[in-house]
């Protein structure tokens, strides 16, 4: 049984009300048409989904963005359902990473029901999927409790990525990525190259004195320590033949 | 006209590689399965079960241990590599070499015991009757 979760901003956008119909049309031509429920201000969209589990249904289709993928991963997770995506608008790194093509197309794509089970990264208890960044990295990381990692350039960034272009969100691991700053060279002759540093984990924790920012998914978290773990294959999405794992 | 002075350097790393590119410094014991890059700074212990690559930037003041390995940088240890040590001309040893077979390039700098032959297990425990001893 199929439960599509219209986020609020489809519904208050009167130019995405012609989609909405072709998508509701070929999901009832593909025989998986199922339960609407709608997101809102105030309604609790894991409050919502846990409901209709209870009632019996299996998976889980969000019709929204990224942002909507996000305040739905934790109680999908935790309650073994598949997910599935139809992507409608702009941001939705998530969907094109998943080979999940915009609007209508979709539900052909949902309909051939591919199923991946996928990594899923933890940050201080709280789930991600894509990645995680630090824009001005000045931390020391302890990896895996044996060894410590410190940028030695003036300026670096980190990158945590779990679901990425370049990076299989089935192999049990993240990568963390730091990007440190390098010259060569002296005085305004001197040119600045970004170095590249890859380390493939299953654990992590960042330590610092200042309370540091660090962006989950794109959306910002403020600590002096976080810890980063993995949840090996514990998500369960419907991908298309165009995933870039 | 004008280039880009922030050009991003981003090697293509293959599944499970690790890379230690320069402005990171990695302190403790670091073990890898896959295989490895070095361009950064190590302190502690290095090993891994697949191939190291320790390029001429790399400042290394561990012990090093991998299946086989490339050194154009320097190393302040001992290396100990199951099957093949290859050291450039670029590279600045210190410290003993226990390894299957090796290869050095002309300009190679050594300062330590290099033991080498087909029965070599680890580092320090069992020694080849072709024992060579080198030092320069």
């Amino acid at each position: 049984m199929y439960c599509y979760l219209y986020d609020d901003y489809i519904q208050e956008n009167k130019r995405f009300e012609r989609e909405l119909l072709k998508i509701e049309n070929r999901l009832t031509d593909l025989g998986i048409a199922g339960k609407v429920s709608r997101l809102a201000l105030f309604r609790n969209a894991e409050e919502m989904i846990r409901d209709e589990i209870q009632r019996g249904v299996s998976t889980i289709v969000v019709v929204g963005n990224d942002e909507t993928m996000r305040k739905v991963i934790d109680v999908v997770a935790d309650n073994e359902v598949v997910l599935g995506i139809i992507p409608i608008g702009p941001n939705n790194e998530l969907a094109r990473m998943m080979g999940i093509p915009q609007g209508e197309a979709a539900c052909d794509v949902l309909s051939a029901r591919r199923v991946e089970k996928i990594d899923v990264g933890i940050v201080n208890g709280r789930r991600f999927v894509t990645g995680l960044t630090m824009p001005n990295f000045h931390a020391e990381i302890t990896c895996e409790d044996k060894f410590r990692v410190t940028s030695v350039a003036r300026q670096a960034e980190l990158e945590v990525r779990n679901l990425a272009d370049v990076t299989d969100p089935r192999d049990g691991r993240f990568e963390a990525v730091i990007r440190a700053a390098v010259k060569k060279g002296w005085g305004i002759f001197g040119r600045t190259s970004f170095k590249e540093s890859v380390f493939p984990l299953r654990s992590m924790a960042i330590r610092s004195e200042k309370p540091i920012s660090l962006f989950v998914d794109g959306e910002e978290m403020r600590s002096t320590r976080f810890d980063i773990g993995i949840e090996p294959l514990l998500l369960k999405v419907i991908t298309g033949k165009a995933r870039v794992f | 006209m004008f280039k880009d002075k922030h050009k991003s350097d981003m090697p293509s790393s293959a599944p499970g590689e690790t890379i230690i590119a320069q402005g990171v410094r990695v302190e403790g014991e670091f073990h890898s399965q896959g295989d490895v890059v070095i361009d950064g700074e190590v302190a502690g212990s290095v090993e891994t079960l697949s191939s190291l690559t320790i390029g001429e930037t790399a400042k290394i003041h561990a012990d090093v241990k991998a299946k086989s390995a490339v050194v154009a940088g320097e190393v302040v240890g001992n290396i100990f590599a199951t099957e093949m040590l290859e050291l450039l001309a670029t590279s600045h040893v210190k410290g003993d070499i226990v390894t299957g077979r090796i290869s050095v390039a002309a300009g190679a700098q050594v300062n330590g015991k290099v033991s080498m032959g087909e029965g070599v297990t680890s580092g320090r425990e069992k020694k080849t009757p072709s024992e060579q001893e080198e030092t320069t």
